[in-house]
């Protein structure tokens, strides 16, 4: 039995990749393309939170709040104006793949010349331990694990029993029906875009005072929303949940018993699923 | 001979004096630095036309870096810890890459264009972990030193006989009946498999022999290097190979990589000298994203080009090569 911190940073680690992936599963269920660009979003948040609460002195729920917001928008403006305009029909998904991962490195070169190379700190957000007999937790993780079940309930009422819900839902499964009955495809993939990228603009303003802020820590929690995806089938809701649980936990325990190996074994079990369900746990065969 | 035709030898004259210009530039020059760029110039041609080649297929590696730095160990470890001469190691090299694509593409080609993205990029990384922590064998994160086996000059020929034998494989494989294979597939999957065309043999098939040049590119370049580290294995090397392919030219196979692989490497160095950080994926990626938003759709530069020759030298309206 592993230690019971182990188990606690697992769970907040599945908890980021969680929001990564549910967020990037979100936008590919309308516009049938996966956002690369996700990491740097989530490390642009991360920034974000830091200059609002160290520079502007805004306290840090609210500065959490203004992080998704500014990235929301940033994410509505990359889909505006890059994504649908290389999101041609039947090369798309080349298109769209290349553009995203170039907007990738756009970001994270940027962030490295505007906000310097240097690690920052944000341990001052929200000090303090909870002590639970034999073991403690920082303050830190109760707020991002209070966090992630905030989103993903406020996620699940939203799509099942509000009015722009039951548009994205339709509009996933069958676009060309959807429009028929007068949803806007194009302005509703933007709105998706936007919730998509504010959930991982807000999971790296949640997670910035855990680990560090700096312009390259996007790339991991990228990676393994990715790999979250592809465990959990590419295109449901529910596997992106599932996979970003495995993973964490594959991420933060595993390795106390494997050493490095655990990531070649995160690898070959990633194939081994893909070898059984090549559409993933909770896939569908087969998408449009 | 008519005076009408030398527009149509023109191009002719003008490319084959370029190539004979590229082959006498030792004999005006052995400096280390000139034939250098040339040579990292050669390995990324090579890097990206393998790239490209996957992307005939529809399907766009991110893990590019995987094979050539397995190329570079394969041929590194034979010589360094089992005393092997160059040229066994360099064969072994592309082998060793060509049988990880085929083994890994067989699962990742099955689970469809997206998903074979993120695993070609879990495999560079898995790559680079391994070559990290894997000491008794690669040294870690100091990598293995290897002697160069040739002397610089010989080291540009091998590189343009190597960027030469893989344009003129591609070059058969796009004109043949497995390039026109890759472009239905990779245009109208559905309709290539009704018409009963095994979508994965010929995708993997792809996988495989980009992984194979990309493996003896990356022999060459560890030697060419003297030094084989981990860094081989990082994204930003597989991202360049796609940044180079995208900027000369989706539609081209064998040019575009070309073409992208002198200008980004050109502007490379110039940046390099700059003291700036992190303005080259910067840079880059502005380029790349420019390159897709106002070009028209499936060209890059290599068709700018075009363009503009048939502007000048022929009056006729040109259109532009579709993608694929």
């Amino acid at each position: 039995m592993p230690p019971v911190e182990l188990i606690v940073n697992g769970l907040v680690q599945s908890c980021i990749y969680m929001t990564m992936a549910f967020g990037m599963v979100l936008v590919f269920s309308i516009l049938g393309i996966l956002n690369w660009t996700h990491g740097q979003f989530y490390m642009l948040g991360a920034f974000v939170v830091y200059y609002a609460v160290t520079a502007a002195g805004i306290p840090f729920p609210l500065s959490i709040l203004i992080a998704g917001a500014v990235i929301g928008g940033l994410g509505m403006l990359v889909e505006k104006y890059v994504i649908e305009r290389v999101n041609v029909p039947g090369l798309g998904l080349l298109y769209v793949t290349g553009a995203t991962i170039a907007l990738n490195f756009f970001f994270e070169g940027g962030a490295g010349m505007v906000f310097g190379l240097d690690d920052k700190g944000l341990y001052s957000a929200l000090p303090g331990v909870l002590e639970l007999g034999s073991f403690n937790i920082t303050y830190q993780k109760i707020a991002v694990i209070a966090f992630t079940l905030i989103v993903m309930i406020t996620m699940y009422v939203v799509l099942n029993f509000t009015k722009i819900g039951l548009a994205i839902r339709a509009a996933a499964q069958e676009p060309s029906a959807a429009s028929l009955y007068g949803i806007k495809v194009g302005r509703l993939s933007i709105i998706v875009m936007g919730i998509g990228c504010a959930l991982a603009g807000m999971a790296g303003a949640i997670i910035a005072p855990v680990y560090m802020v700096n312009p390259f820590i996007g790339a991991l929690p990228l990676m393994m929303a990715l790999l979250a995806i592809i465990i959990g089938g590419i295109g449901s809701l529910t596997g992106a949940i599932v996979g970003g649980l495995i993973l964490g936990f594959f991420t933060s325990i595993v390795p106390y018993y494997l050493g490095y190996i655990s990531e070649i074994a995160l690898f070959v079990t990633v194939i081994v699923i893909l070898l059984v369900r090549p559409q993933g746990l909770f896939g569908v065969a087969i998408r449009r | 001979m008519k005076l009408g035709n030398y527009k149509k030898l023109l191009p002719k004259i003008v490319v084959g004096l370029v190539i004979a210009l590229i082959f006498i530039i030792p004999v005006f020059t052995t400096s280390l630095v000139t034939l250098s760029k040339f040579i990292v110039i050669g390995f990324w041609a090579i890097a990206a036309m393998g790239f490209m080649l996957i992307m005939r297929t529809g399907q766009i590696s991110l893990g590019q870096a995987a094979f050539m730095g397995l190329g570079g160990y394969t041929s590194a470890v034979l010589m360094i810890k089992l005393g092997w001469p160059f040229w066994p190691g360099f064969l072994l090299a592309g082998i060793v890459a060509g049988v990880v694509a085929l083994a890994v593409g067989v699962v990742a080609v099955r689970a469809g264009p997206i998903a074979f993205s993120i695993i070609t990029l879990a495999l560079a990384e898995i790559m680079r972990i391994l070559a990290v922590e894997w000491e008794p064998v690669t040294n870690g994160i100091k990598g293995l030193v290897v002697t160069p086996p040739f002397p610089i000059y010989l080291d540009y020929y091998f590189i343009l006989i190597l960027v030469t034998i893989t344009a003129l494989v591609f070059w058969q494989i796009d004109r043949g009946r497995l390039g026109s294979l890759f472009r239905v597939i990779a245009v109208n999957p559905t309709l290539a498999e009704s018409e009963g065309i095994p979508l994965t043999k010929y995708k993997v098939i792809a996988f495989t022999i980009a992984a194979v040049f990309t493996g003896f590119a990356g022999s060459f370049y560890a030697h060419f290097l003297g030094v084989m580290s981990p860094y081989m294995f990082g994204l930003w090397q597989s991202i360049q190979a796609l940044m180079m392919g995208i900027v000369g030219g989706i539609s081209s196979l064998v040019a575009g990589p070309i073409i992208g692989s002198v200008i980004l490497n050109t502007l490379n160095d110039l940046l390099s000298r700059l003291p700036i950080y992190s303005i080259k994926p910067t840079l880059f990626g502005a380029i790349v994203l420019l390159v897709l938003l106002f070009l028209p759709k499936g060209t890059g530069l290599i068709d700018l080009w075009r363009m503009f020759w048939n502007k000048v030298f022929r009056e006729k309206s040109v259109t532009v090569a579709s993608p694929n």
